[in-house]
């Protein structure tokens, strides 16, 4: 044990995300550079809209879950359940004995959604306002809620701990990674399950998000390369959907049990810009950076790899380098960084989840996945070592970032350690 | 079978495939709800449904059915206006 507490391991990974329900698989998708982006009709007609998404296929939640659980349940907690018990039972947690009641009962849920059941509530207003309903769906309230998703959860699992949600828009689930990471840390917990989910597709919240002007259009021929972080040329984000989970574990605990162990988190650094609602600031991003470095005592020369939040649109990009550079210094040009939203699309509340499950792949395995299809990088974007094309690949990065930034200017760093051989 | 010819089991069958795993043959008047996975909210719930189907609102139920033959009471009455939809 450190200083600052416990040594917090991730022992457990699981997603149910555009590239699929099987981690290994999607992430040599990643580095092949395969993009899970297509031209996706959203909503029903004639309310209805077709642009470039990434949606989640091939999962049956009443076939895994139970049609009664099911059914009583919204998309994102379908998606965030299967991402869930994928992660437990991928720590060996769903094994007789693995872990004790005494344990599950101190078990935490901490989750991430940006927008909770909007399908339900859209649902809701359909009734409403089109068909003229008197009332709407009893289930209304409960599977619309944002904490939906980890109560189902924590019943799931049996989990007594603290289940909690954080909804701080794009950075939720990196928060809710974070906010887990201290409860191990401090002791509070040996076990909690953290992560997002988000299943934001329905017609109306899509209409606002083409109301702001930041959203990549293209044809179907288009689609799969529309979303180019960090190009010159690119017009802005691909919206997505999807889950991911990481199980994250008191080392002792781990060891004890002789689970595997994929990667440390060493370290979260948080803060907000207090600049501007939607506009991001660089200075309240290197704060973010600098308190995760500090949190794990780490030198920014010894960052092997960030998984960047990049997302693509004009404006936000070159403030993400920015902070980069400042944070970096001297070492800037040869830390490896990428856009993975690229590929697997702009999963809003999961994005810290599935981009921190793609970091702990990276350290893990040692590769890294590109920022796909730049053709030229933006010159207020370089300074950096951009992992472009099909990834590095057996790079082994020490230490690797995975930021974070919401609008409302909230920030959150993840930083993992690569798990040295026993 | 076509919906002209649907009888209130059928319906009741359709719209509780939803939300239980509990075979369709098991579904029979005599059948406690309890017994088919349907607690208090799906039941609400399903009764949403079938009020969707049925294009009308149910009046609120006196007492909270028990059985499946409750349900068929409550949807009976609406089965002739869904079969002249269904066949219009």
């Amino acid at each position: 044990m450190s200083a600052r507490g416990r040594s917090v391991v991730v022992t457990g990974l699981g997603q149910v995300a555009p590239h699929g329900r099987d981690v290994a698989a999607g992430f040599e998708a990643l580095l092949q550079g395969r993009s899970a982006i297509a031209l996706n009709e959203v909503g029903e007609a004639p309310h209805s809209v077709s642009l470039p998404t990434a949606v989640c296929q091939g999962f049956d939640a009443a076939a895994e879950l139970g049609r009664p659980r099911a059914a009583t349940m919204d998309r994102f907690s379908q998606l965030s359940a299967l991402a869930g018990l994928s992660a437990w039972a991928d720590a060996g947690l769903d094994q007789p004995g693995a872990v004790s009641a005494a344990e599950l009962e101190d078990a935490c849920v901490m989750w991430g959604t940006g927008a909770g059941g909007t399908q339900t509530l859209e649902r809701g207003y359909r009734d409403l306002f089109i068909k003229g309903r008197a009332r709407i769906s009893p289930l209304s309230v409960v599977m619309g809620m944002n904490n939906a998703a980890a109560g189902q959860l924590a019943l799931l699992l049996g989990m007594g701990g603290a289940s909690y949600t954080y909804s701080v828009a794009c950075a939720s689930s990196a928060v809710a990674i974070g906010e887990a990471f201290r409860r191990v840390r401090s002791g509070e917990c040996q076990l909690a399950l953290a992560g997002g989910g988000e299943a934001a597709l329905p017609y109306g919240t899509v209409k606002a998000w083409l109301s702001m002007q930041v959203m990549a259009s293209g044809d179907a021929e288009q689609a799969p390369t529309v979303c180019r972080p960090f190009d010159a040329q690119r017009t802005g984000l691909v919206l997505g959907e999807g889950a991911a989970a990481l199980v994250l574990e008191d080392r002792d605990h781990a060891l004890a049990r002789g689970a595997r162990i994929y990667a440390e988190l060493a370290g979260a650094g948080t803060s907000c810009d207090h600049a501007h609602l939607s506009t991001p600031d660089a200075g309240g991003q290197l704060r973010a950076l600098r308190a995760a470095l500090r949190d794990a005592g780490v030198q920014a020369g010894d960052i092997g790899y960030v998984n960047a939040h990049g997302t693509a649109t004009t404006e936000g990009d070159p403030v993400e380098i920015d902070a980069l550079r400042q944070l970096l210094g001297e070492h800037a040009a040869k830390v490896p960084i990428s856009a993975t939203k690229s590929l697997h699309g702009h999963l809003m509340g999961a994005a810290g989840a599935i981009e921190a499950l793609i970091t702990v792949m990276a350290v893990h395995t040692g590769h890294l996945p590109p920022t796909g299809h730049v053709q030229a990088l933006d010159e207020r974007c370089t300074g950096l070592d951009h992992v472009l094309g099909l990834g590095r690949r057996d790079a082994r990065p020490a230490w690797a970032l995975s930021n974070s930034f919401a609008f409302g200017g909230s920030n959150m760093v993840l930083l993992f350690k690569r798990e040295q051989a026993a | 079978m076509t919906q002209s010819a649907l009888t209130s089991l059928d319906l009741l069958r359709q719209v509780l495939g939803h939300f239980t795993d509990t075979p369709a043959e098991q579904i029979v008047p005599e059948a406690e709800l309890v017994n088919l996975q349907v607690d208090s909210l799906t039941l609400a719930e399903m009764l949403f449904e079938l009020e969707d189907r049925i294009g009308e609102s149910m009046p609120e139920p006196a007492e909270r059915p028990r059985t499946v033959a409750d349900v068929l009471a409550l949807i009976e009455p609406y089965m002739d206006t869904l079969r002249a939809k269904a066949s219009a």
